[in-house]
């Protein structure tokens, strides 16, 4: 107001015509920094994209390839007296027979091999699992004993990873996993035909496997499941619970605000935390076994609980205070207006934050190697209370391994995991759009 | 003057505040809002089957005062209610009063039309349910058509019951909610500014409808329209700043208000 020229007119606000020169001076700068402002938020946008690309271009390449693997085929004469000598097809007859010497057999006719030296240079070119998976044939199919069949059994990892280029015939024999011998071997089977690049059954249908080309994700699936479903049935009915509790009935009190701030800490706590928790409560204190889905489903809830309780409440208090006063104002009692209006109109938020919970939790490793859930466990868990593992604690384990073979496949499991994650967080949506009143 | 029992009269408020046949009875009524004091020493009678209209400039306290008579103040949690309101010589504030009977027989309509987001009979038939007022399915649809129809709105949605409450204009919604509050046969009708959404036309519906209304039932009505309390109502309270200024029968204290600041408001000079 000081500086104010002598020869300015004496009010303050400028004429139309000197304000709208003046507006006109400052378009350009504005218009500059819109567009400068654009620019930045395309760089960063365009820069996401590009991680996001490498990211899935990286585990795709690598991933896709992981569900494949080579078999061999090969005719086995199913002998009678050989597979099965107690004649009664239970697992230790199957067991004490002789499945591994039949399916070396049928390998060592093929390739016509004869010697100790050659026989034993053939006999590693087809996986360790072979013979449990005739044996596996012949359980389900015990009309073809003492028949001849053709049967397709996995290659071993070394060999899988010759067949897909990744050792070169070129490098010094003393160099290589696999020998001169070996490689002439493969040539004559492929020269047959016998060698069939497939989808890998292993990989949906084994479990944990120090083999590589036997190893498997089904265990670790499984465990993931009911690990989440331990979560869930434990972290949704709490969370919600307290959600209700704290939003609709109780008293806004020092106490409450307490619990409200460390719900709110809580969420920010380093979930390893969480398996230490665990560890010394589940396990220590009350004594339960270690490894298994129930305790790992419980201390994932601890750590979904305050996201589940977090977005319950935001939803809880986005339902307008005008429906409570409509309920209220014809005498529905607190606990009708929750349960009939506030919680209904709530749901749909509530699912979403639950769904997003529950992603977390599935992807969630640190807490369960806390408490053990890291053991190398070949069987399949039946239910909560058998030893089991998870899908990233799978992929964890399977990262440190040095085959070759391994590397795929744990980029397999991650994209198995990502499309189980997709499919959680569509279904999400899928409920939000069928719960959410239009009205 | 002599019904106050000793208790100290409530200041300076013009006009007879005591009615013959009073259904509601309000002695010393004091509201605060933390340490706000939002009513201040309030006392009325509200008179049976007649229509009694609040008005006064915006924050005086007719919202405050009009929640406390069905206690709906009770959902803030700062609000603290003292003095006396008698429904049927009972304090409707005595520690031993359920709330829930006390607000099926004193229904409120809020200034926004508030549907549930379910149908327009599941909007009327809520209250009947959770009370427990029908006996069968028919006996419950009876009660909805003839809510819907004491609340003039029947012809209007008869033939679109399982439709979305909240997807009728704003002025049947506002009907829907009297025709819900009416389901539940309350004795009062507690009204806060049910006009102040709506355009001229619903308006009008709705004052007609409270005049029949008035017949059947005691009506409470908050409204910053001084030709609608005209209109509609038998007796008037005018509210200045938390305090019961003046009240009288509608006509006369429109005529010859007798307080200066009821005059400045009615004839728009206030402040
Ligand atoms: N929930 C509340 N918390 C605190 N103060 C309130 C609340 N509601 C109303 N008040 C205050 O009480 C006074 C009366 O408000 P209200 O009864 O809504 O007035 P009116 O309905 O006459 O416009 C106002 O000063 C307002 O600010
Ligand atoms: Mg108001």
């Amino acid at each position: 107001m000081t500086n104010t020229p002598d020869n300015a007119p004496k009010s303050a606000i400028l004429s139309p015509q000197d304000a709208e020169a003046r507006v006109r001076a400052s378009m350009a700068t504005r218009r500059n920094r819109e567009t400068r402002f654009r620019m930045w938020g395309i760089a960063a946008i365009a820069l996401s994209m590009c991680f996001l690309v490498t990211l899935f271009g990286t585990i795709m390449s690598k991933g896709i390839p992981g569900f494949f693997q080579y078999y061999v085929t090969l005719d086995v004469t199913l002998d009678r007296e050989r597979l099965d000598p107690a004649g009664d097809l239970s697992d230790q007859s199957l067991f004490d027979g002789d499945a591994r010497g039949l399916v070396r057999d049928a390998l060592f006719s093929t390739l016509q091999v004869s010697g100790r030296s050659n026989r034993k240079a053939a006999g590693k070119l087809i996986s360790l699992g072979s013979d449990e998976r005739l044996r596996d044939y012949v359980r389900t199919h015990p009309e073809q004993l003492d028949s001849e069949q053709s049967l397709k059994f996995a290659l071993d990892d070394d060999v899988d990873s010759f067949l897909r280029g990744f050792i070169s015939r070129d490098t010094p024999e003393s160099d290589r996993r696999i020998n001169d011998k070996a490689i002439g071997f493969i040539d004559q089977l492929q020269e047959a035909g016998l060698i069939s690049y497939e989808i890998s059954d292993y990989l949906f249908f084994g479990s944990a496997s120090r083999n590589a080309e036997m190893a498997g994700i089904k265990g670790a699936f499984i465990g993931s499941i009911l690990t989440l479903a331990v979560c869930l049935s434990l972290a949704f009915p709490i969370g919600i619970a307290s959600a209700l509790y704290l939003e609709e009935f109780a008293p806004k009190n020092r106490l409450t605000e307490i619990i409200e701030i460390n719900i709110n800490n809580l969420a920010a706590v380093p979930s390893v935390v969480f398996g230490i928790l665990g560890l010394a409560i589940f396990i220590n204190i009350f004594g339960l076994p270690r490894s298994i889905p129930l305790i790992g489903g419980m201390v994932l809830a601890l750590m979904t609980l305050p996201t589940i309780i977090i977005s319950s409440r935001a939803a809880i208090r986005a339902v307008p205070p005008s429906i409570r006063d409509g309920a209220l104002g014809i005498g529905a009692s607190k606990m009708q207006t929750t349960f009939h209006h506030v919680l209904p109109l709530a749901l749909p938020g509530m699912l979403t934050g639950t769904i997003i919970g529950m992603a977390q939790a599935l992807g969630e490793t640190a807490p369960l190697l806390m408490i053990g859930m890291v053991a190398f466990i070949v069987d399949i868990p039946g239910s909560i209370t058998d030893p089991g593992t998870v899908l990233p604690v799978q992929i964890f384990m399977w990262a440190d391994f040095a085959e070759r073979m391994f590397i795929q496949k744990t980029s397999s499991a991650i994209m198995v995991l990502l499309a189980f994650l997709v499919v959680m967080n569509s279904f999400a949506v899928w409920l939000r759009k069928k719960l959410e009143r239009r009205w | 003057m002599d019904n106050f029992n000793g208790i100290e009269p409530p200041m300076d408020t013009v006009g007879n505040i005591r009615v013959n046949n009073a259904r509601i009875m309000c002695n010393n009524v004091f509201v605060h809002y933390s340490d706000k004091r939002a009513i201040d020493n309030l006392s009325l009678d509200i008179e049976a089957q007649k229509v009694t209209a609040f008005i006064g400039p915006s924050g005086c306290g007719k919202s405050t005062f009009l929640r406390c008579l069905n206690r709906m103040n009770d959902t803030i949690a700062t609000c603290s209610v003292t003095g006396e309101i008698l429904l049927d010589n009972q304090d409707i504030y005595a520690p031993e009063i359920d709330v829930v009977p006390l607000r099926a027989r004193i229904g409120m309509v809020f200034q926004k039309a508030n549907p549930f987001p379910k149908s327009i009979f599941d909007n009327v038939a809520y209250g009947p349910k959770i009370h427990g007022l029908a006996e069968s399915k028919s006996h419950l649809e009876n009660q909805v058509e003839e809510a819907l129809r004491r609340a003039g709105l029947w012809e209007e949605v008869k033939d679109r019951l399982d439709q979305p409450g909240t997807g009728l204009s704003g002025g049947q919604q506002q009907r829907l909610c009297i025709a819900r509050t009416i389901a539940v046969s309350p004795e009062i009708i507690l009204m806060d500014e049910p006009c102040s959404a709506l355009d001229p036309i619903a308006t009008a519906k709705i004052e007609e409808l409270i005049e029949e209304l008035s017949e059947k039932y005691t009506i409470v009505i908050v409204t910053h329209s001084m030709q609608q309390a005209a209109r509609v109502s038998h007796r008037t309270a005018y509210f200045h700043l938390g305090r019961l200024i003046e009240v009288g029968a509608t006509k006369e204290l429109f005529t010859s208000p007798h307080h200066k600041l009821t005059e400045n408001y009615i004839t728009g000079r206030f402040g």
